[in-house]
């Protein structure tokens, strides 16, 4: 139950995503969803929607899995849908009711904003899929690090985001541990209104916060035994390179650029 | 003897449907009688503390059920909830179950949601702290203020304190200095003798099995590998060592002592054992 809630949602592979580099995966995907924004119309979507199915199977992950991170944005995506499809003006009429049209241009408007939003959502959930949270952060520690000019401590903020990351899950199984130790002695957890069940969160509370003091007493002195000291002249265990799939990746993405603009220019526009 | 608790055909598995499934016990049939102390033992892993879990109803059985006293627990929320006060469980590193301001008011805590009134419940803490030995003035003091040691036992106690037809404890003594771990077994042994009810007991230690138990279940990859008395289990050895897991300490000098052809027995498992059987052997070659 507990458990079911992930936050960075890796799934382990070895797909050639997998294996990308996670500083080049970031600003590819972030060059994604800029292209996905400039599409006008079918055409250009229809190559990105190409493009985001074959990355999907390419990176081996489950169609299962994919529909399951469109869940959260239903509503959002139901909403746009029918706000497009009544507030569009312009097109032919098809449909006339009290003060409300409906127009063959709504209908496109409607669904060409959908496919992008699911595009949007799938494309950058394949980021989160692929690659792991700690990745994540040492790559956009790496890509902001030329903030450091600006006085920002870059590498502070990447290390309390991993080790965020890190405990997640760790104090989640803590969580479920004292909800049983404690459902073991009969709280009851479940029934009561309110008051009574804000009060049974004391027993689980108390001892999640103690714990969560000592791991983090513990893991500061260990750190400090390591001699941790931030950021300044420390090297990596785990160098990035970039490889050929990654030059590879941007030189398609680049590509698909080009030919977004290009279908745009070529094919009626289906948005303003 | 009546079962108090029976699995039936029981299966449990973790993470259902995901990519991450895995059967953790697969078809245990067990029936653990009235007043029997068991001891489960099995290599990390095997499932042990998955299928305890389902003795009070936390886990539900993914297939199979449990019955309590005849009755299985799965079938109301009502009969859910006796079981946690008909089995008391205690899990591994207990002490991190500790909350309230001050060791009585923990130790009260299940007392106090079973609905009993105040005189009853502080009957209750008084004999559970006496059994696992923590005078009064401790019960003024704050948890947090004890030592591992001590905390664990007020765990413990906690637990013991809703009187339950079956106690169940998950290594109790893992991670305690060998003053601890003795304290830990003998009030167990004293708790047994003197309430005569059911209790099940979790351990790495096969000393700790062969001195208590009266009944020992082997988990193995998440089944029953072997289910009888101390004798039972522990005079097949080469199986138990096959499995990752091992015989008492002294059975295993007998063992050695046999093998470099000294004429003692090998059914020996405990320390008391030892002693007489050493003596009947090399007491009398010392004689002639
Ligand atoms: N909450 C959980 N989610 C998923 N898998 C689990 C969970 N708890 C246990 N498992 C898995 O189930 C199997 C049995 O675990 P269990 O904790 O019952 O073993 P154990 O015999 O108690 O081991 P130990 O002696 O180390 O305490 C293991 O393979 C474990 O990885
Ligand atoms: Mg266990």
């Amino acid at each position: 139950m507990i458990r079911d809630i992930t936050i960075g949602q890796y799934l382990p592979g070895k797909s050639a995503l997998h294996k990308m580099d996670p500083r080049v995966k970031i600003i590819v995907t972030f060059a994604f969803i800029i292209v996905i924004f400039m599409c006008k119309n079918f055409w250009s979507l229809g190559l990105m929607v190409l493009f985001t199915a074959l990355c999907t199977i390419l990176a081996g992950v489950p169609m299962r899995m994919m529909l399951k991170s469109l869940r959260p944005v239903m509503v959002i995506l139901v909403f746009t849908g029918i706000l497009n499809i009544f507030y569009t003006s312009g097109g032919n009429k098809l449909l006339e009711f009290w003060k409300i049209t409906v127009t063959d241009k709504g209908i496109y408007t409607a669904v060409f904003m959908i496919v992008r939003i699911v595009c949007l959502i799938a494309g950058s959930s394949l980021l989160t899929y692929t690659t792991t949270p700690t990745m994540l952060t040492d790559a956009i520690e790496r890509i902001l690090s030329p903030l450091k000019v600006f006085k920002i401590q870059v590498h502070t903020l990447a290390m309390m985001m991993t080790l965020a990351l890190r405990f997640i899950p760790t104090l989640i199984e803590e969580i479920e541990r004292i909800m049983n130790a404690q459902k073991a002695r009969g709280a009851d957890l479940e029934s009561g209104g309110f008051i009574k069940r804000a009060k049974a969160l004391i027993p689980i509370l108390i001892p999640l916060f103690i714990s969560a003091f000592r791991r983090a007493y513990e893991l500061a002195f260990a750190m400090e035994c390591r001699c941790y000291r931030g950021g300044e002249g420390r090297t990596r265990m785990k160098q990035m390179k970039v490889k050929a799939t990654d030059i590879v990746a941007s030189a398609v993405t680049a590509a698909l650029l080009g030919a977004v603009i290009f279908l745009n220019i070529y094919f009626k526009p289906v948005i303003g | 003897m009546s079962a108090v608790i029976e699995a039936v055909n029981l299966t449990h598995l973790y993470g259902e449907k995901t990519l991450f499934e895995t059967a953790a016990i697969k078809n245990i049939d067990l029936a653990v009688e009235n007043g029997e102390f068991l001891g489960i033992i099995g290599h990390t892993g095997s499932g042990k503390s998955t299928l305890i879990q389902h003795f009070n109803g936390l886990l539900k059985p993914t297939t199979g059920k449990i019955l309590l006293d005849g009755k299985d627990i799965a079938e109301s929320k009502e009969s859910i909830r006796a079981a946690r006060f008909k089995v008391g469980l205690c899990f591994q590193y207990p002490e991190y179950q500790l909350f309230e301001e001050t060791v009585y008011k923990d130790i009260a805590f299940g007392p106090k949601n079973m609905g009993l009134d105040d005189d009853e419940t502080d009957r209750r803490v008084r004999r559970a702290a006496r059994f696992v030995g923590l005078s009064d003035s401790y019960l003024k003091k704050s948890p947090f203020d004890l030592s591992g040691g001590e905390k664990r036992r007020a765990a413990i106690a906690g637990v013991i304190a809703m009187e339950p037809e079956a106690l169940i404890l998950d290594e109790p003594a893992a991670g305690l200095d060998p003053r601890g771990r003795d304290m830990i077994l003998s009030f167990i042994k004293e708790y047994r003798q003197e309430t005569g009810r059911t209790v099940i007991l979790v351990s790495h230690s096969m000393d700790d099995i062969a001195k208590l138990a009266t009944k020992v279940l082997v988990m193995n990859k998440g089944e029953v590998a072997m289910i009888g008395t101390v004798d039972e289990i522990f005079s097949r050895s080469e199986e138990l060592f096959k499995m990752g897991l091992n015989v008492p300490q002294v059975t295993k000098i007998f063992l050695g002592l046999k093998e470099k052809g000294v004429p003692v027995r090998t059914d020996i498992y405990t320390n008391e054992q030892g002693c007489r059987e050493l003596l009947r052997v090399f007491g009398r070659s010392v004689k002639e």
